[in-house]
Parts: structure tokens; sequence; C-alpha cells
């Protein structure tokens, strides 16, 4: 039996997971930046409201903003809109001990991680360029992370 | 209700602030992506050279075009610059020889500079932009200093997979000029015509790359070498 059935046996099921809640907020953050990325690269949004340096427009006109044949946006978006429902899941009474979920949003969010830290070492290493937005996203998606953490604890409880 | 059902509904009520709190920042972002993709396109902003009326005619197209210039009108050497902000031996030209140029003959009044637009478009295809943004600049009376700064950060904004405009504002804040002014400037057509009477009156003279030097009505052909270019202008300043 779940930690949470249990609690709801007992008439105290436990506060859905602020943890979850912050992830939620910042996947729909990040899910934002990611779509304004995008929509610069498909040609909607003219030019990125990026300072001076412009080195939005040199990262995201490098070789290295696609990935796997799609824009490295596009992952951003899709990503961040799977960390969103599964943190949206994850605060629904009943979901809060739920297994699956907290193993999905380990496993999104040290993906979301992972990539990020990969793009900005791209950016630090290879481009030698500034994205100040992608370097938002790469914050956001480190936050999540962080946030995500206790969902080991959820797991090993399980 | 059951206890379970008790139990969810109070849930229901403890996730109201946290849904507010997702709503407004979904409202927020969504008024932000609309303001990005209506209000920071290209807009109105000329990025090509347009047709100039009576161009047929050699006389009104010298009328039309319209050079910058510095140094003394009446200095006995003329150089003609046909440049674009988007070539590096244009690049070149403004960080190595000008100055040289500036310093040496243009301030003892032998020589006078002066600068026409040659956005050759193609490849270059923020060129037209960058010489529309340096006249907007000269309207604020630093069209040499947002000149020099073009050409500085000039691979930066020419691998904008966009219409740089955005940079081209932030530089023109750098150098202190008036942003809302300047853009206003920029957003539009202004001196899209003198651009293109500029380009035009070029290829009537016979440039077809850039940069491309005239000295008093004879074209420079290896101005790279300054001691050259430094003995031609002396030779034609009578110096």
């Amino acid at each position: 039996m779940s930690v949470a059935a249990v609690d709801v046996v007992h008439g105290r099921e436990a506060a859905p997971p602020i943890t979850r809640m912050g992830i939620a907020v910042l996947s729909l953050a990040g899910f934002f930046i990611a779509t304004y990325l995008l929509l610069h690269r498909l040609g909607v949004v003219g030019t990125l409201a990026c300072g001076a340096d412009g080195g939005c427009a040199v990262v995201q006109g490098s070789r290295w903003a696609v990935f796997l044949g799609v824009p490295v946006p596009a992952w951003g978006v899709g990503g961040y809109a799977l960390l969103l429902g599964t943190a949206l899941a994850g605060v629904q009474p009943g979901l809060a001990g739920d297994r699956r979920v907290a193993a999905a949003l380990l496993a999104l969010s040290a993906v979301a991680f992972l990539f990020s830290a990969y793009l900005t070492a791209l950016e630090a290493f290879v481009i030698h360029a500034w994205c100040r937005w992608c370097l938002a996203s790469a914050g956001v998606a480190t936050a999540i992370f962080l946030l995500s953490l206790p969902e080991i604890r959820r797991l090993r409880r399980g | 209700m059951g206890r379970r059902n008790v139990a969810a509904a109070s849930k229901g009520r403890g996730l109201r602030p946290f849904y507010i709190i997702l709503g407004l920042l979904a409202v927020i972002g969504i008024a932000a992506i609309g303001y990005a993709v209506v209000g920071r396109g290209a807009g109105g902003a000329a990025l090509e050279p347009i047709p100039v009326e009576g161009a047929d005619d050699p006389r009104t197209l010298v009328e039309r075009a319209e050079g910058i210039s510095v140094g003394d009108p009446s200095a006995p050497a003329k150089l003609l610059v046909f440049s674009d902000y988007q070539c590096p031996y244009c690049g070149q030209f403004a960080a190595q020889i000008a100055p040289l140029l500036k310093a040496e003959f243009v301030q003892s009044g032998a020589l006078e500079l002066v600068y026409y637009d040659f956005p050759l478009g193609g490849l270059h295809r923020y060129s037209f932009l960058a010489s529309r943004a340096a006249r907007c600049a000269g309207e604020q009376g630093k069209f040499w200093e947002y000149h020099d700064v073009l050409f500085g950060e000039q691979s930066r904004w020419g691998a904008s997979s966009r219409p740089p405009l955005d940079e081209f504002e932030a530089y023109a804040e750098r150098i202190g000029l008036d942003r809302q002014a300047f853009s206003a400037c920029l957003r539009s057509d202004r001196f899209a015509d003198v651009v293109s009477a500029n380009k035009l009156l070029g290829e009537q003279l016979g440039v077809t790359g850039t940069p491309t030097l005239i000295l008093n009505g004879r074209r420079v052909m290896n101005w790279s070498n300054y001691a050259e270019l430094k003995a031609l202008i002396e030779r034609e300043a009578g110096a």
C-alpha cells in the first residue's frame, strides 16, 4: 500500500508536494522560453531580444542549433510540456505518492538538465557565444532537476 | 460524502493558489510571445534597395545619391569610398586604413573622405539595413561612431539568422543615441532611397566589389598597401 493510500485511510492525506508545484511553474516558464526561441527559428519572430552582442543569433544560427534533425528549441518545447504535464499529474490528489510519477519526473528532469549542460558547454567551448535565452532555459532546467531530487525519496518509500 | 472525497475536495481547494499562479504565468507568457510575434518582426524596416526615380539620368542620380564626408570639402584630394558593412575587407579598411588617413590627411585639410553605401546584397543580406542604420545614427550626428561600431561588430550581427534590428538598436544606445528616435527611423523605410541611389551611383561608376576607392576620379587598385595609397594622396594633394 502506498504512502498516499495509507494517509487517505487515516483521513489525513499528504499535502500536494510543493516541489512538484515548483516544477510545474518552472516548466511553464521554460516552455515559453523554448517557444520563443522556436518561433525565432521558424522565422515567426523577426529578432530576439538578446542584447548588443547578438550571441543568440550566433548560437541559433550555428549548426549546433539542430539536434537529430530537429531544432533544439523544439526539443525544449516538447520536454517542458512533458515535465509540465507530469508535474500537474503529480500534484493531483491520490498521485502524490505514485512511484510512476516520481520516476517520470526524475528521469525527465535529469535528461533536461544533462541536455542543457551539453548545450551550455557547446556555447562556452565550441560556439564561443552566449545566448541569454538558452542560459535562462538551462537555469530553469537546473532548478527543475534540483526540485526533482526529493522524488528519489518517494521512489525509495514506494 | 466519503472520507476520501472530503480529502480530495479539500485538496482541490488547497491547489487553488497554485493554479492561480500557473494561470497568471500562462497569461504573461502568452502575452509576451504575442508581443514578440507582432512587434518584433522586421516590421516596416526596409531591408532591400528600392527603385530610384530618375536613376537613368546621371545628373538626377548624383542629386539623389548622398555621400557622408569627413574633412574639408575644398581639400585638394577627394577619396570616395564605396563600402558594404558586411564585407570583411571593408571592415579592414575601416579599422586599419581609414584612421590613418583621417589622422594624416583629413585633419590637415589635405583630404576629404566621402563614404558611399554599396550594399552588395546576396549573402550580405543585412548590409542594406546596416547602411540605413548608420544613416539613422547620422541623423543624430553620430554617423562615423555608428559606422565604426557596425564594422567592429560585423561578425556578430552579420551571423544573425534574422534582421538584426535589436542589435542595431542596442549599438545605438551604446554610443548614446536616442534609442526611440533611432528605432523609429530603423523600423521604417527612411534612407532606403538614398542608400539605393548610392548603390546605383556606384554601379554607374563601375563599382563591382567592395571596398572600391576612387581618388580624384581615379580608381585606387591597391588600397591595402598604405604606403602606396599615401603616395597617391600626397601626389594629388600636391604635398
